[in-house]
């Protein structure tokens, strides 16, 4: 608000200027810009957002740990080529003291509130940080966006509300939340996730292990299972949705104590000599696909499970 | 009749007599008698056990009060009567130290896992039936314990909690709304079918849920939302 008043005075000034000065203007032209770099400069000034952005950078080697605690706000983790770690952060309120150190390669900013009784919008903070493809994570935050980038290297993530999106990552993802959601794209390595009521999306992975659970949430899975690979899915009542290509080679266990099997594989009795007596509790679908390489485990209490052919 | 054979119809046989091929390999293998046996004891104690309510075993409080009573956070109620507000905290007052709070959470997962194991172990459960016969001790039952101060206590036991985030607070708070009737639905499902192994994994995964949202709620509290 403030910065579009700036704006306009200064506009209006600067117009206001121009049509006082129209028959000097090649003559005054030096200090046209001069006066256009002060109110440019002042505009700045005025505006909150640019005002409290605070940027450090940490010279880290290989693979540094950088831990993140935060309680509202975005956190955004790129990577970049160089051996440093840059942190940049904005608080508007100005009600907020992010602290960071540094001992070796390992890196901790946390943001603490500057004095008692400040709310959650006063102590949201935004953080921009950039680190080394070859990194450790770990983000602590109550609410508010998570994103990580192409980041190599081992994660974990612990919220209550925040939801995480992570993209092009390698690594042992751990992620623990109340009711946030993730959403993994083009993920690889292992993922452990743990939700109460946040929904899980799992959208190219290539990931050989893969433990998700989840109370009201949905599961889903759309990406090739790996040879060698467990993935083990399981959630009360939302949805479970695996998505399978004609290639995949998986063993397969599902079974949904009072919700239904959707099914559109065809599969084979299992091929590795295990027997399944079909339960007599719920809805259990056991069988192989191709080779059956990989294991595939879902599970639900009330919820449904539905293994779908992939478009 | 294999054995193989007779161990599918065996376990998809409910109370009923067994097919007349399956008696008369019961007969013949002494295996498979024993397997049998195994089941009708299994299935019995099952049934036992999912005509009670689902409880740790009373030696679990009993060492868990010990070590309070040993720390002065407790005293017994004739020698010190609890004043209204105390008495309507009850033992969630001891949630105010970090250590003892992480203590009881921890004794809580242990009461929930030992919930599942029980549901493995009918001869486990056995014993503890007979401990406890032995045990002579004024402390609360173990079901009132685990009823009162693990499964009904809220975030609104958490003071500190209540001037956090309100997005985070009630986040919390309508989880673990969820996470209660998750376990109610589970109790209700294990009460009707006490031999369905699936229904105890999902209570005992609720209870351990209650537990690991109820230290997420402290921790936040604790640490005052901002760490």
């Amino acid at each position: 608000m403030n910065a579009t008043i700036y704006l306009r005075a200064a506009s209006t000034a600067r117009t206001r200027y121009l049509r006082a000065t129209s028959i000097a203007r090649t003559r005054n032209a030096v200090r046209i810009g001069a006066l256009g770099a002060v109110m440019a400069g002042f505009i700045l000034a005025a505006s909150p957002a640019h005002a409290d952005r605070i940027e450090k950078h940490f010279p880290v080697q290989n693979k540094p740990k950088i831990t993140v605690r935060n309680s509202s706000g975005r956190i955004q983790v790129k990577a970049w080529t160089k051996n440093e770690v840059m942190v940049a952060w904005t608080n508007a309120s100005g009600k907020t003291v992010v602290e960071t150190e540094q001992a070796g390669n390992r890196v901790e900013v946390a943001a603490r509130a500057s004095e008692g009784g400040v709310s959650a919008d006063d102590s949201k903070t935004d953080f921009e940080i950039t680190v080394p493809v070859e990194s450790e994570l770990n983000v602590r935050t109550d609410s508010g966006n998570v994103t990580v980038d192409s980041v190599h290297g081992d994660m974990t993530f612990d919220t209550v509300g925040a939801n995480l999106q992570l993209s092009d990552v390698d690594g042992y993802m751990v992620v623990k939340t109340i009711d946030g959601s993730l959403v993994c794209n083009r993920c690889s390595g292992k993922l452990e996730a743990n939700s109460i009521s946040g929904n899980v999306q799992m959208i190219e992975p290539t990931l050989d292990s893969v433990r998700v659970q989840t109370s009201s949430g949905n599961i889903m899975f759309d990406g090739s299972f790996l040879s060698r690979g467990i993935y083990i899915m399981k959630n009360f009542s939302g949805t479970i949705e695996v998505h399978f290509s004609s290639s995949d080679s998986f063993d397969v266990n599902a079974t949904s104590l009072k919700g239904d099997v959707i099914n559109q594989a065809t599969f084979k009795p299992d091929t590795h000599g295990s027997s399944h007596p079909a339960s007599k509790w719920g809805h259990s679908l056991f069988g192989t696909m191709n080779d059956g390489h990989a294991k595939v485990e879902l599970s639900s209490f009330s919820g449904t499970i539905k293994i779908l052919k992939r478009d | 009749m294999q054995c193989e054979q007779f161990e599918q119809i065996l376990e998809q046989q409910d109370d009923g007599a067994l097919p007349k091929p399956a008696l008369a390999h019961l007969e013949a293998c002494e295996t498979c008698r024993a397997l049998t046996a195994d089941f009708g004891a299994i299935h019995d104690m099952a049934l036992e056990l999912g005509a009670e309510e689902i409880a740790p075993p009373e030696r679990v409080w009993i060492s868990l009060r010990n070590q309070l009573e040993a720390e002065g956070l407790i005293h017994d109620e004739q020698a010190a009567p609890r004043s209204a507000s105390h008495a309507s905290r009850g033992w969630w007052a001891v949630f105010q130290r970090p250590a003892i709070a992480g203590a009881f959470l921890g004794l809580a997962l242990a009461a929930a896992a030992t919930v599942s194991y029980l549901s493995n172990s009918p001869q486990t459960a056995l014993d503890s039936q007979l401990t406890l016969q032995q045990e002579a001790s004024s402390v609360p039952s173990a079901d009132s314990v685990f009823k009162e101060e693990v499964l009904t206590v809220g975030i609104d036991s958490i003071p500190e909690l209540q001037r956090q985030d309100t997005a985070v607070t009630n986040s919390i708070r309508r989880n673990l709304q969820l996470v209660d009737n998750l376990i109610a639905i589970c109790e209700k499902s294990v009460r009707e079918q006490p031999d369905n192994q699936m229904a105890r994994e999902y209570l005992y995964g609720a209870y351990q849920q209650k537990a690991e949202l109820l230290a997420t709620a402290m921790n936040r509290s604790m640490t005052g939302g901002l760490q």
